[in-house]
């Protein structure tokens, strides 16, 4: 096994396979940076380039490209509150909030390392797990996953809404986020639901011009109400000497990188979670790291944990999704699933193979995965600076630019003037939630985990009546939500019962 | 006590017809179809008329709590804020009909330049710089390398 990790490491190395990983480097980084091209889409158009590649050149030319997508989606996130990628969308949180209080070069800086050690502790939980994750795997069923949704949900609505109301609303958003899920053509059915008659809502709600919408929109607007530069008249010093102030923010928070490197490796091994729910558990995790009610307010107006959570979360899963497409050809996304065309464009097939016959390839991987986000750390790193500067360009010079980026970033999804009724719609509902003090998270939560709650829980009833609810991993996963859910105001209340003067 | 008819309750009004009508909906679906859906909705609406009760009699400011996320720019007269958005908003719409009436490849140049000058009143110099950008990255990049297959606007479809 030792011999074949380094085997794999040297695969790497060699000029051709170096030299192919580089190039899917550089185009992983322009598709990640703009918010119109789709990492998903890229990675399907450049299969057909590895017919004439040998296996280990072709899986460091795709996954190259495809691990530094996810860091690079960050930075535009952060810099105009428009997600690169949609799986990018919890960084604007603290991340713009940050850019506007001009920390946009710590909050990049954050954001680039915590993706590299993502990507490290994602690569490196491939390696390790491959002979015990079978059944881990085994384990979660319709009725786990289904609980598994639930409890994210709960999680982040009951975290992104602090005392009283807000609470209510974060409910409220994720259970709106749900029902925005079910439009479309019933899986089971095929009846239509709240179609309202177009044919345009058959596939459901496009997610890109969703979020671009809910969290662009809102910025844009209030940029322009500002009048000034997205870090207003802020001092520039900060900017200069900000990226390294992230990069050592990520090791002041080692721990909590490492957490949330973790549940997004564990996401990523489910199938059909998918990033955008790494992303956001990470995010609620970070936000319930904070030690008081205080510390906590601070998140969504630009807290670095909130950018170092989903950073690390959202590099950490592909590493994660990777372990069941190799051992048993389960995709764990859908970047996997035409990963998995790629298998069977080079004649593998995923499964034991992998993890004996072709094992060098497998640590190729791996390492491919590392050596890719180290060189575009690095590489970003170089004019972190010039880019953070962005943010001191006046608004009403930016904003004709960012409304193009997200009019078209939200056309590309189906390529239809109907995705950009989405986006102006949930721009509308975005800024609208902002201004009641809604939470927006909840919502984008509830929207991904739609399709597979409800997939899951139809299975579960139909096949388990409702004795699937008691099942062991789900009522571990009752007793999590529960917890999840009264801790922090139980924490907080007693905190405050302490606080209380004796009479 | 007299409500208070505010955008926070018509937010909640908005969420609690989105329900019903949900709920309204499944009636006519079979049960498996409606189901999921009537588990959702249920739960909303109860939560909905709980947050437009709240919003139109709760008087308490310190028990609204504060919402994990960004929150929008308070130190500017009232007035100008309003303004302000009204006109950004009036952008964003006109792009959009913009983009209806003459395509992307015309209407984002056509765009950048018009809230250039008249919305950003920037120098008639950069203006034409930046606007001479955005169709070359339109051009250039969407259009010719990407072949995004942008529609026609209804303008040019009128003179095939």
């Amino acid at each position: 096994m030792a011999e074949a990790f380094v085997a794999g490491f040297l695969a790497v190395l060699q000029w051709k396979t170096f030299s192919f990983m580089l190039i899917g480097i550089a185009v992983g980084f322009w598709v990640g940076l703009l918010p119109g091209i789709g990492g998903l889409t890229t990675l399907a158009l450049m299969l057909p380039f590895i017919y004439d590649m040998t296996p280990v050149e072709a899986f460091a030319f795709l996954l190259g490209m495809h691990s530094v997508t996810a860091t690079t989606g960050d930075i535009t996130s952060i810099l105009f509150g428009v997600p690169g990628e949609g799986s990018a969308a919890a960084t604007i949180l603290d991340g713009h909030a940050m850019a506007k209080k001009g920390e946009a070069g710590r909050a990049l800086g954050a954001a680039l390392m915590s993706s590299l050690v993502g990507a490290i502790i994602g690569a490196f939980a491939l390696a390790i797990s491959i002979p015990i994750i079978r059944p881990l795997v085994l384990i979660f069923g319709a009725p786990e996953l289904f609980m598994l949704a639930v409890m994210g949900i709960s999680f982040i609505s009951s975290l992104s809404g602090q005392g009283g109301r807000a609470m209510i609303r974060g409910f409220l958003g994720g259970l709106l986020g749900l029902l925005i899920a079910l439009v479309g053509l019933d899986p089971q059915a095929a009846i239509e639901r709240f179609t309202l008659g177009q044919l345009y809502l058959w596939e459901g709600v496009a997610i890109v011009p969703l979020i671009i919408g809910l969290f662009a929109m809102p910025e844009i607007i209030d940029l322009a109400v500002r009048g000034t530069s997205i870090a207003g008249e802020l001092p520039q010093a900060n900017l200069r000497s900000g990226v390294l102030e992230g990069v050592k923010d990520t090791f002041r928070h080692f721990w909590l990188t490492v957490r949330c490197s973790l549940a997004g490796t564990f996401i990523g091994i489910m199938p059909g979670l998918g990033g955008s729910v790494a992303q956001w558990i990470a995010y609620g995790h970070a936000a319930q790291s904070a030690r008081n009610a205080t510390e906590r307010s601070g998140f969504g107006k630009g807290d670095v944990r909130g950018v170092l959570g989903p950073g690390a979360a959202n590099n950490s899963k592909e590493g994660g999704s990777l372990i069941p497409t190799v051992a048993f050809g389960i995709p764990g996304s859908a970047a996997m699933a035409i990963l998995l065309g790629a298998f069977l464009i080079q004649g593998l097939r995923p499964g034991l193979d992998m993890l004996d016959k072709h094992l060098v390839l497998t640590f190729s991987m791996v390492w491919t995965m590392v050596i890719a986000n180290v060189i575009t750390v690095a590489v970003s790193l170089l004019f972190l600076n010039q880019l953070a500067k962005l943010t001191t360009v006046r608004g009403t010079i930016l904003i004709p630019f960012i409304l193009f980026l997200a009019f078209i970033g939200a056309f590309t999804e189906h390529n239809h003037i109907g995705d950009l009724i989405t986006l102006l719609v949930f721009g509308g509902v975005g800024y609208l939630m902002v201004r009641c003090g809604w939470p927006r998270a909840p919502l984008v939560l509830g929207f991904v985990l739609g399709e597979i709650a409800e997939t899951n829980f139809y299975i579960s009833t139909t096949r388990y009546g409702l004795s699937w609810l008691y099942h062991p991993v789900v009522l571990t996963l009752m007793v999590l939500t529960v917890i999840f859910i009264v801790y922090p105001h139980l924490r907080f209340y007693l905190k405050q019962v302490e606080n209380e003067p004796i009479a | 006590m007299k409500p208070k008819l505010n955008l926070h309750f018509f937010l909640a009004l908005g969420a609690a017809l989105i329900a019903g009508y949900a709920l309204y909906a499944a009636m006519d679906w079979p049960f498996r179809t409606g189901l999921f859906p009537r588990m959702i909705a249920v739960p909303l609406l109860v939560l909905a008329l709980v947050e437009m009760g709240l919003s139109a009699f709760s008087t308490e400011k310190q028990r609204e709590g504060h919402a994990v996320d960004f929150e929008l720019t308070t130190d500017l007269d009232p007035s100008v804020a309003r303004q302000r958005t009204l006109a950004i908003i009036g952008w964003i719409l006109g792009f959009f009909i913009l983009i209806l009436l003459v395509g992307f490849p015309v209407g984002i140049p056509l765009f950048v330049f018009s809230y250039l000058k008249l919305g950003g009143k920037e120098r008639w110099g950069l203006a034409l710089v930046l606007t001479v950008l955005s169709w070359i990255v339109m051009e250039g990049l969407f259009d010719q390398l990407l072949h995004i297959p942008f529609p026609e606007g209804w303008i040019q479809s009128l003179f095939e």
